[in-house]
């Protein structure tokens, strides 16, 4: 496997221009004759297949909810990122491009993150056109705010819906093209294969959810818009449904998977309830200005906080890092936080910190602070039935975006010609962590402005027989799929899939979580296929596989995510550094900070599938850095 | 609210949920005892359990519907003891929780019922009316490409804020499973509000209301008779004077438009 | 030449789909309902002259009869029921196919009242008190009770039966018109957030003080009645 990532020589400011340039063109009668098939319909999938119809080409749609507005991207709160420079305070296209490549701490491509600042302005001009409510000042002009610890006030948003307002106006212009029969749409379809003739991808094998019937669809390139699979933790800020599965059968058909272990985790959720919890619950980190964090000094101090003196009390992040205090970035407070918890000083002695507003009351006045944070109060009391005015919040970090993912060349393109990956499926922009309010930018860029020329580029460049479904390679994957659902029913044991996913999790968060150690990640990789095999034996999924059958689909998820586990352990060991989300406990500084080494792992590593059984093969990408000053991060 | 103060303790409840094999079948309702349910579970985490019980016992599970967990997908949909998303106000059935209930409770599970959502299996219903009714023209006619720089647009404020109440739609389908009609017109005066409320949305504006409007009777919703009761189930609180400007939208297009 | 039949057919096409579709339906059952109040008011103005007396009432009676424009106010007055009738039953047939099978348990959160529970039971409770007033004192069905218009309404009204009719089916009207007033404001789109709660408050209002002084003549003249 060769990795080429078509990046374009030259400034970097006309790496874009000078890439759309040699793209070529598909002839606008031509288009028609194009089937193109989207896989999920978060932001980057309806924005693509949108694009793309409004274009010509023939699209057919395919998601998993019974209606494509329900993909995750839907919960998005925060907001999107872009260099509009409306607030005239010094933002500008180089300044995004710097942030994101030092955020993602040296481990993406700077053409791609550059083009992505480059086209974050058109996003903004495109949604609000469409009627997002987008909020604004009293003139009538577009509002920003600060997030995420960024110095510039770049962030545009809708309430806390913004993920939600962003998703409906792609939804609405996917819609658009439903109604005018330029897509096909097909909800509640689950895809469970792909199908690569002659070397591309040329369609993909679906489960119907309603019916069991196993679908087959051809097309002259697929996009996978899939998400992330932070659900291999089995807790995380993501809806249940969420999965690797689509992006692992790809991987398993030749597309290489990157950087596995560059998973997010976020310092403010809501704790875990008892082993009944579903999903975890992210509260803003904007709680992070106003609350202090705070253990006691005591290991295993069970009293409630009122009783805990003041002196008593460790405000750790503000003693540790007392230039940013309690606003140090994500990883640093997540990771702080299990420091904490480890060493037995949790609240209550339990997973969580507190986070506390009495100063805030003090200084500002409960009011001030119900302005500025009530609905998250209100939510946090709804869900915890605690009230945060009067007893502090308790907090703990959790699983919530997935940089790795499909490797991408600089067009979208995965290692099979004709499979492009989308949104948080790819591993492209975010390098090693992503910056708050940037993924929606990038599902976003990569749906209304990347994909509709490279995919052209893809398309008039390559010469594709005609393939249908009625071609052998597609009965040889329908069989397999088959084979696949028919074994998950044959087993016969007694534990459910949840329980099993449950497992997989805890073993994915000791071991593969926050603070990652040669030692546990050797465990883990003995652990994971002791599990694998126990799913095999003992899993139990009723009813049949030709009709709704949501234990089956569960099932099915689990059997992937327990595959796919080991392989982002094995990224993490083989990771000897730390970078952005990844930390390994070897490489750390002295005062507790990550250590890249840049020597050695300043490189994507891609990984191909070899087959049952067999060890995966790590490819390297070289990273350079010639327009940011590569530095160690220094938050002190 | 009634709270179980003992928070280890766990109550015993008796659920009647309605069990449907597929959209030909009868179905009824099926009384299941559960036990040890914590007061800090959520309505939907406490079917989980219930779920891996059967799944562990080789019952078939309950189906149904929900994803984000956190009331903002629109995707989960239970009549509780007679009311959409159940007791609370301004939640969605994921945001529902066990300390709702004492022990001993008896608690009546359901679909959505309507016309135009016709059961799937179990709890599960099919919405996709709602995305036919925005194929129609729940839009703006504008290519990727063809916007000009944002603040060439100018909304103020207020306009803003009361189109992003109305946008504020999961499009769960709460306000057609509560209303005495199975009316849908909460959800499309949401949709049509949002964009008549805004200047993106005029070009269209008449066609949009009259595409809209047909689209919605075509699917066999009822007519809305101002019960309300659809703005007191939804989990986003959409007004019914959004109501009040479909109604008056659609009488303007029907006057106005060629 | 060619336009006029295609654009006359679109026209009428128009109304069509606007009767037809449940919006525009419900616009007619406001408007005729709205109007419907007005001669409310009318009427009860000019039954008011019941309680000055009979000559009063009498005169008034005869004012009316000798209006050339009568037939046509009578014409459209039965037009107005007719379309608020056929059309709120209409829709009412198909907001019971919109959910064919119902629930098993079912709760409100509180925002229907009694009247909007009721409109199809009041409703028809007023049809069939029309069909009994309208004939009995206009058409004389059930025999003349007195020689004079006066005389022949407050001679029903001494029957017991009768009044108690009356009153039971003016409770239907105040019902009626307890959820009618405010409804068809929202169904003619005007809502708005300074005058609804006015709106509401003043429909109340309207529909109570109506059903109580249409209620008071029967039960005025079953119990004092001949006095004069
Ligand atoms: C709670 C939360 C808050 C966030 N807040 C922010 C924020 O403020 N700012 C920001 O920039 N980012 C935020 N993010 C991250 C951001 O929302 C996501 O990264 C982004 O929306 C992902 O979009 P997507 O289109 O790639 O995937 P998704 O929106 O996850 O869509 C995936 C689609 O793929 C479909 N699918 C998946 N698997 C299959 C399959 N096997 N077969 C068929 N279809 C399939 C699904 O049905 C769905 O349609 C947040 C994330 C979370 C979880
Ligand atoms: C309870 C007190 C009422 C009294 C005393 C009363 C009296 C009368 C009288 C005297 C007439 C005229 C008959 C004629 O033309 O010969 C009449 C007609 C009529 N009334 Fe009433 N009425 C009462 C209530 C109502 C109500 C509540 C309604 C409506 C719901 C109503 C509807 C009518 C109608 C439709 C006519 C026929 C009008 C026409 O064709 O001229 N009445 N009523
Ligand atoms: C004087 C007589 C009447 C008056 C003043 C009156 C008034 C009204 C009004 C104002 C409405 C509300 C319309 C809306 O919601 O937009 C209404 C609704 C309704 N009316 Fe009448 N009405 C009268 C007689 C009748 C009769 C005789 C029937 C016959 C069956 C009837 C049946 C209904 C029904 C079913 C509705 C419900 C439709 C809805 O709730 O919107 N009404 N009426
Ligand atoms: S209007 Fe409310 S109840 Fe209806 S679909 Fe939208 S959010 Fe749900
Ligand atoms: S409950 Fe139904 S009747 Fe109208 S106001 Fe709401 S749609
Ligand atoms: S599961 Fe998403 S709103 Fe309830």
């Amino acid at each position: 496997m060769k990795l080429d990532s078509k990046i374009p020589t030259g400034p970097i400011e006309k790496s874009w221009d000078k890439a759309r340039f040699e793209l070529k063109l598909v002839n606008p009668a031509n288009k028609r004759k194009f089937k193109v098939l989207v896989v999920g319909t978060g932001l980057a999938g309806s924005s693509a297949a949108a694009s793309l119809a409004e274009l010509g080409y023939q699209v057919e749609v395919f998601c998993m909810q019974d209606s494509p507005r329900r993909a995750h991207s839907i919960a998005a709160q925060g907001g999107i990122n872009a260099a509009k420079n409306y607030p005239n305070d010094g933002d500008s296209v180089w300044r995004l491009f710097y942030d994101t490549v030092k955020g993602g701490d040296f481990r993406s491509r700077e053409q791609n993150v550059y083009r992505l600042a480059q086209v974050s302005n058109n996003i903004i001009d495109q949604c609000a056109a469409q009627g997002v409510p987008f909020a604004r000042e009293y003139g009538g002009t577009l509002s920003n705010r600060s997030f995420g610890g960024a110095q510039v006030s770049r962030t545009f948003y809708a309430r806390g819906q913004t993920g939600q307002q962003l998703l409906l106006g792609a939804y609405s212009a996917l819609m658009r093209q439903v109604g005018a029969n330029a897509i096909k749409m097909h909800t509640r379809r689950e895809m469970l294969d792909l199908v690569v003739v002659d070397g591309a991808a040329r369609g993909i094998v679906v489960r119907n959810l309603i019916t069991g019937a196993v679908e087959k669809y051809a097309g002259d390139a697929v996009l996978l818009c899939t998400g992330g699979y932070g659900n291999v933790f089995y807790l995380s800020t993501n809806a249940n449904s969420c999965n690797v599965t689509a992006a692992w059968r790809a991987h398993k058909r030749g597309a290489a998977f990157a950087n596995p272990c560059y998973t997010q985790i976020h310092p403010t959720c809501i704790p875990v309830s008892g082993e009944h919890q579903s999903k975890l619950t992210l509260m803003s980190e904007s709680l992070r200005n106003d609350g202090r964090v705070w253990v006691s000094k005591k290991k295993g101090d069970t009293r409630s906080p009122d009783q805990i003196p003041e002196d008593e009390r460790d405000y750790y992040l503000e003693r540790k890092y007392p230039a940013f205090g309690n606003l140090v970035p994500r990883d640093i407070a997540s990771r702080a936080a299990k420091q904490m918890t480890d060493d037995g000083r949790g609240a209550k002695g339990t997973l969580s910190v507190y986070l506390d507003f009495q100063d805030a009351i003090k200084r500002i006045g409960e009011d001030k602070v119900r302005e500025k944070y009530g609905n998250l109060f209100d939510m946090y009391h709804h869900i915890t039935d605690e009230n945060p005015y009067k007893v502090p919040m308790r907090i703990y970090p959790a699983v919530h975006y997935t940089m790795g993912g499909l490797w991408v060349d600089y067009n979208l393109m995965t290692t099979i010609p004709g499979l492009f990956c989308l949104g948080e499926a790819n591993f492209s922009d975010h390098g090693a962590n992503r910056l708050g309010a940037s993924a929606l930018m990038q599902g976003l860029a990569d749906g209304y402005f990347v994909i509709p020329y490279t995919l052209g580029g893809y398309l008039a460049g390559s010469k594709l027989p005609k393939v249908g479904t009625d071609h052998a390679q597609f009965a040889a994957v329908e069989a397999d799929v088959k084979a696949r659902t028919a074994k998950l029913l044959s087993e016969k044991g007694k534990a459910s899939p949840q329980e099993l996913h449950r497992k997989l999790g805890h073993i994915m968060w000791d071991d593969v979580g926050m603070g990652r150690t040669a030692k546990g990640l050797k465990d883990a990789l003995q652990r994971i296929p002791a599990l694998r095999e126990e799913f095999w034996k003992t899993v139990a999924v009723t009813g049949s596989g030709d009709e709704f059958n949501q234990t089956l689909e569960r099932a099915g998820r689990v059997a992937d995510f327990m595959e796919f586990g080991e392989l982002l352990a094995k990224d993490a060991l083989t990771r000897e550094e730390s970078c952005g989300g990844h930390f390994r406990e070897e490489h750390q500084t002295p005062d507790g900070e990550a250590k890249r080494d840049d020597e050695k792992f300043c490189h994507v590593a891609a990984w191909e599938y070899k087959g049952e059984g067999k060890e995966p093969e790590r490819h390297v990408e070289p990273l350079t850095f010639d327009n940011v000053h590569i530095a160690q991060r220094n938050y002190a | 609210m009634t709270m179980n103060t003992e928070k280890s303790g766990g109550m015993n409840l008796t659920l009647k949920v309605w069990r449907q094999k597929g959209p030909e079948d009868r179905g009824g309702l099926v009384e299941y005892k559960v036990t040890g349910v914590s007061p800090d579970q959520s309505f939907l985490e406490m079917l989980d359990v219930l779920n891996e019980q059967l799944v562990a016992r080789g019952e078939e599970a309950i189906s149904f519907d929900s994803d984000c967990r956190e009331g903002i997908c629109g995707m989960c949909d239970l009549v509780i003891d007679g009311q959409a998303h159940g007791p609370d106000k301004g939640a969605t059935t994921c945001q529902l929780h066990m300390r709702r209930y004492k022990d001993g409770d008896v608690v009546t599970v359901e679909p959505f019922r309507a016309k135009a959502f016709p059961v799937v299996k179990d709890l599960v219903v099919d919405r996709s009316a709602f995305d036919r009714i925005q194929a129609a023209g729940g839009f703006v006619s504008v290519n990727t490409g063809n916007a000009c720089d944002a603040n060439n647009i100018l909304v103020p404020h207020d306009r803003a804020e009361k189109a992003m109440d109305a946008a504020a739609c999961i499009g769960c389908g709460a306000c057609v499973a509560a209303c005495p009609n199975a009316s849908a017109m909460l959800f499309v005066a949401a949709k049509v509000s949002q964009y008549a409320l805004m200047p993106q949305g005029q070009p269209e504006r008449e066609k949009r209301v009259l595409a809209m409007r047909e689209a919605m009777d075509d699917e066999g919703f009822g007519h809305c008779t101002n019960e309300y009761e659809c703005e007191a189930a939804c989990p986003k609180e959409i007004k019914v004077s959004n109501i009040a400007r479909l109604n008056r939208e659609y009488l303007r297009a029907t006057l106005l438009s060629e | 030449m060619e336009a006029t039949p295609d654009s006359s057919s679109k026209c009428s096409c128009r109304v069509i789909e606007f009767l037809e579709s449940s919006i525009g339906k419900k616009i007619m059952v406001a408007l005729t309902g709205l109007l419907l109040c007005g001669f409310l008011i009318t009427h009860l103005a000019g039954n008011m002259f019941l309680f000055v007396g009979p000559a009063a009432f009498n005169h008034y009676a005869e004012f009316l009869e000798s209006q050339a424009l009568l037939p046509l106010a009578e014409a459209g007055l039965f037009l107005l029921f007719l379309i608020h009738i056929a059309l709120s039953v209409k829709a009412r047939f198909a907001n019971a196919a919109a959910r064919p099978v119902g629930y098993q348990v079912s709760e409100d959160k509180g925002a229907r009242t009694p009247g909007s529970r009721t409109m199809a039971v009041s409703g028809s409770l007023i049809l069939l008190f029309l069909i009994v007033h309208v004939g009995t004192i206009k058409y004389h069905l059930g025999g003349l009770r007195g020689d004079t218009l006066f005389a022949h309404v407050t001679g029903w009204f001494s029957n017991p039966l009768y009044a108690g009719f009356y009153v039971l089916a003016m409770i239907g009207l105040g019902l009626h018109l307890s959820h009618g007033v405010q409804s068809s404001f929202q169904t003619l789109g005007l809502n708005h957030r300074r005058y609804t709660p006015l709106i509401k408050g003043v429909g109340l209002a309207f529909a109570a003080i109506v059903a109580l002084l249409f209620a008071s003549m029967p039960i005025y003249f079953l119990f004092f009645g001949g006095a004069k």
